[in-house]
């Protein structure tokens, strides 16, 4: 049996999802839940270049998408970039916040996660601080309604959402993510097989910093109108984590299914039944870590099937 | 210089406040490898205990420790059975802890909501004594002795049943190694059961006067007193629940500074605390060495 | 001759258009059978209190004009009844974005309306914007939100906040005190307000002896408050949310301090929730911003006045309003009149009704006045002093003269 191409996998999952949210707006216009839906599924896809690669839980994720929301707002109103570039450069700023918090790989797991949590809550302190109101805005927060485009905004995310699925299928298939995945399961047998931990870990960290910065410049611009709390509130990291755990990490599509399923059963109550919504959610939540706890892909990959 | 004293000697007595407020969830992280992220949740239930207490039935909400610890009971022992040996199975018990006790913190306080509305409560507030107690010349008011003194008699209760009790014992064996307690004999889930019950019991006691150090209590607070609660015990260790207290006291005091000197920097003192000492000292003031790669 | 011809044509090409444009026009003016209402509140969260107040105010305003029929619209000549479409946003941004889109884009409202504050209602100027939909904007009064002319937004029930402070600051001025400390929290609403709090007392000489900001989160003012009584202030400005206020007094309570004059907001708005929190005594010869119902307009042009708003809100209801029951039922009283004037069933013509309205109307808040960026900038709120009557306060206006309905009591007594 001839083994069928590698690319054939995450091309396919790529125009799906392309094809998808391109599609999706036609048939249901509140475009706000599909925009954040896919916010949430590029984030959860980031995250998982982390987590899933690594087993570095990054709960304060969220602090690289505010950095981006900030950085692309700022340069929106303080330069005349196009808001594309500026979008662009809102990941690279959350790059350079990925490439000054390098040294918390000294730290093991959860000590790691929390440190983490603490550098998002400094840079959200010191964004919404009044000493830079006349910069950020502080706690005034920020406005560039002036370029505010539902439809570009969204193409922008459909483009983030799929460069994050692009690198997750890359971490999957090449060697790089193999690497990766074996300095996780056993980190001293990798090295001496050649693998650069730090290097390749470092790589995963920027990468992954990277889409959070992008998706936090694109979801500003579809805000346009917003206070520090919207883009740095820790809402949106435990999300993250929710949705791509409830996916199962480590694979190209949990996270993608995972984030779409739970945002839209989220999003569900909240119209249906909203008095019981936090508890629902809290109790959905529960069941699954139970039933469930590698995730959605664990019932492919149980049967034997081979999940992207 | 008045004020440099008043903020140091405020410092300590709300850090000793607040190594109550995290220690709890160090205990439980320390013996079951879980993260308890609805730790805050259970704090914000000891409050609105005490609330009812006082407010309900006229008692002295200091009867609110009782309660906090058949609360800790009803809720621990049935949660611990319910959820933990499964987690423990797990691949990855730690993060996967994280996700469930994110789905119960939401479920409680969902339901906080429903039984007690989204307002802040207060308790009376003359009922831990109305006057103020100086040291060193500066005035504290009787509250906040009163629940230092609460925070020193737990912690130094736990102190004992850690090195006094053949379950403490126990509890020690299992948190330097789960397996290796097993080996030798000890009923690890009952052990663990009880040092979740305590955790949360003790999370509940430092509810009980959280109203009167933060001003009142509501639905809301739980996240905000995790978060906290997780800076508390990173500056100390994770693990160990004595080092809470050199956390406790390194967050009230810095924090006191800060506020004293740089009011609207006050929030960022724990975080940047947090993040200079675990860089410098990655396993926390107190920790031993726990890296991996 | 030809660009004659050319001309006719024209002309009556256009005239076709227009009048097949009036027809579908007039087909889409058909009076719908409900007048659809839309609007988020909170039920968890830090929003959770005030939101649903302003909520509950709402739905007491929609079950009274219901039981007579409904609304008269204007665009229709008749009387329509209405139907409130309400989500719950959970006091988060991300999720308001989403469920703002909903009622604009799923439900088609005829009327959209904001949550309780700025926080909650900066994400849907935008999206009204996008959709040409006129927002009613019950109480965001955010700074920066009123920056340029627009036709779709509208603060109808709280003054912009850059404005409350005035009578406050030419109250301090006129008790000639000199030592102000303002402690303010960093978020718009606090920040704002003591940004012009302390530009107002510098124009009048006065430059505050403390003036710092916290946490908008700041729950401990024990060790803050020794700081500030370091510099020997008269005066005390604790500018913040109800959480803010009710940890200030709590520990301005027990720390055994005393200033000549002490100030907060909350009191002013939700008066039954401070006063249970940090008891009568605590709140004795305090100031605060009253409003209605603790400050009481008897004469409108529109709706009950404030007293006959309380008494027939607390016979229907059980339970005596607070300021954000009233804000909430005067927005409704707002869209009442809204309807009853626009000539068409437009968003533009909602907005030009407004503008109407704006400055020769009065309500149970007070004069309603807005401006062309949407900022209301009707009654600004007195300063009241809180004086013990049985167990409880009540507020008396000192200031501004012509409201005033006692004397300050000042230096505040020692208790």
């Amino acid at each position: 049996m001839r083994k069928p191409p590698a690319w054939r996998g995450p091309g396919l999952v790529l125009v799906a999802l392309a094809a998808i949210f391109a599609v999706a707006p036609r048939l249901y216009s509140n475009e706000s839940v599909l925009f954040t839906m896919m916010t949430f599924m590029a984030l959860a896809q980031g995250l998982n270049l982390l987590y899933g690669f690594t087993g570095y839980l990054p709960f304060g994720y969220v602090g690289f998408f505010g950095t981006g929301a900030y950085a692309t707002s700022l340069l929106v109103t303080f330069t005349s970039l196009p808001v594309i570039a500026a979008v662009l450069l809102g990941g690279l700023a959350a790059v350079v916040v990925g490439l000054i918090l390098g040294p918390l790989f000294r730290l093991s797991g959860p000590y790691f996660s929390i440190a983490n949590l603490a550098a998002s809550q400094i840079i959200y302190n010191v964004v919404a601080n009044e000493a830079l109101k006349p910069i950020t805005g502080g706690p005034y927060g920020i406005k560039i309604e002036h370029v505010y485009a539902p439809t570009a905004s969204y193409v922008t995310m459909l483009a983030i959402l799929l460069a994050a699925t692009a690198l997750a299928a890359y971490f999957r298939r090449s060697r790089f993510g193999l690497g990766l995945r074996a300095m996780h399961q056993d980190p001293i047998s990798a090295s001496l097989a050649g693998v650069d931990i730090v290097r390749e870990r470092l790589i995963a960290w920027l990468a992954s910093a990277a889409i959070a910065g992008l998706a936090g410049g694109a979801y500003a611009w579809n805000l346009s109108v917003f206070y520090p709390e919207a883009v740095f509130t820790l809402q949106i990291s435990v999300f993250a984590i929710v949705f791509a755990l409830f996916g199962g990490v480590g694979t190209v599509i949990g996270p993608l299914l995972g984030a779409a399923l739970l945002y839209a059963f989220y999003a569900g109550i909240g119209v249906s039944a909203p008095q019981y919504f936090e508890l629902l959610y809290g109790l959905l939540i529960v069941l699954l870590v139970l039933f469930l706890p590698n995730g959605l892909a664990s019932l492919l990959t149980r049967r034997n099937v081979d999940v992207l | 210089m008045a004020l440099l004293e008043y903020a140091l000697i405020g410092g300590i007595l709300y850090g000793i406040f607040f190594s109550l407020v995290g220690i709890g969830l160090n205990l439980i992280f320390g013996v079951m490898r879980i993260i308890n992220l609805a730790h805050g949740q259970f704090i914000m239930l000891g409050g609105f205990g005490a609330y009812m207490l006082a407010r309900g039935m006229g008692l002295n909400p200091l009867f609110g420790i009782p309660l906090a610890i058949a609360g800790g009971i009803v809720i621990g022992y049935p949660l611990y059975y319910g959820v933990v040996p499964r987690l423990q199975k797990s691949q990855d018990p730690e993060m996967l802890s994280f996700i469930l006790f994110f789905g119960i913190a939401q479920m409680i306080e969902a339901v906080a909501v429903f039984a007690f509305g989204a307002d802040q409560r207060s308790l009376p507030q003359d009922a831990l004594g109305s006057g103020n107690i100086g040291v060193l010349g500066q005035e504290f008011p009787d509250s906040w002795w009163v629940a230092c003194l609460v925070s020193v008699l737990a912690m130094l209760g736990l102190y004992l049943y850690f090195s006094r009790t053949r379950l403490g014992f126990a509890t020690r064996a299992i948190m330097a190694d789960r397996d290796e307690a097993r080996a030798t004999g000890i009923d690890v889930d009952r052990v663990s059961a009880i040092a979740l019950i305590i955790g949360i019991a003790l999370a509940g006691i430092a509810g009980v006067f959280v109203p009167y150090l933060i001003g009142s209590v509501s639905s809301s607070i739980g996240d905000g007193l995790t978060t906290t609660s997780f800076a508390i015990i990173i500056i100390g260790s994770l693990g160990n629940p004595l080092g809470t207290v050199v956390g406790g006291l390194v967050f009230g005091v810095g924090t006191m500074l800060m506020q004293t000197y740089y009011s609207s920097w006050s929030n960022l003192a724990p975080y940047a605390l947090l993040l200079a000492i675990v860089l410098v000292r990655p396993s926390g003031l107190l920790g031993r060495a726990v890296r991996r790669a | 001759m030809r660009t004659h011809l050319k001309r006719a044509w024209t002309a009556c090409a256009a005239g076709l258009l227009a009048s097949g444009l009036a027809l579908s026009a007039a087909a889409a003016q058909t009076a719908p059978s409900e007048i659809k209402i839309g609007t988020l509140y909170a039920s968890s969260g830090p929003f959770a209190v005030a939101s649903e107040g302003q909520y509950h105010g709402l739905q007491y305003w929609a079950a009274g004009v219901n039981k007579s029929g409904g609304v008269f619209v204007k665009a229709f000549n008749k009387k329509i009844p209405v139907k409130i479409v309400a989500y719950d946003d959970q006091s988060s941004t991300a999720t308001a974005t989403t469920l703002y889109n909903q009622l604009i884009t799923q439900d088609h409202v005829d009327i959209l309306m904001a949550d309780f504050g700025s926080v909650l209602t900066s994400v849907a100027i935008p999206l009204a914007a996008e959709h040409h939909m006129l927002l009613i904007d019950p109480t965001g009064s955010g700074a920066n939100f009123f920056t340029k002319k627009t036709n779709y937004l509208a603060d109808v029930s709280i003054p912009s906040s850059t404005v409350w402070p005035l009578p406050l600051a030419h109250f301090i001025l006129a008790q000639k005190i000199k030592r102000v400390a303002i402690v303010y929290g960093s978020n718009d609403f606090d920040a704002s307000q003591a940004e012009t709090l302390k530009a107002t007392l510098e124009k009048g000489g006065v430059k505050p002896v403390y003036y710092h900001g916290v946490p908008t989160t700041e729950s401990n003012y024990t060790v803050l408050l020794h700081t500030i009584a370091a510099h020997n202030p008269e005066a005390v400005i604790e500018l913040g949310y109800a959480p803010n206020d009710i940890a200030f007094l709590h520990a301005l309570a027990g720390s055994g301090l005393h200033f000549n004059m002490t100030f907060t907001i909350f009191p002013g708005q939700l008066l039954a929730l401070m006063e249970k929190n940090v008891g009568a005594k605590t709140l004795a010869y305090t100031y605060t911003y009253p409003t209605p119902p603790l400050v009481a307009y008897p004469k409108t042009t529109l709706g009950p006045n404030t007293a006959a708003f309380v008494k027939e809100f607390t016979a229907a209801e059980k339970a005596a309003p607070n300021f954000l029951d009233a804000a909430g039922f005067n927005t409704g009283l707002i869209m009442q009149q809204m309807l009853a004037t626009a000539p068409k069933f437009t968003q533009l013509d909602f907005h030009q009704a407004l503008m109407d309205m704006s400055g020769k109307t009065t309500t149970l808040l007070g004069e309603f006045k807005i401006n062309s960026h949407g900022a209301q900038m009707g009654e600004l709120p007195p300063v009241a002093q809180l004086v013990p009557a049985g167990k409880g306060v009540t507020p008396v206006v000192v200031y501004p003269q012509d409201k005033a309905t006692g004397k300050a009591i000042y230096p505040a007594p020692k208790k």
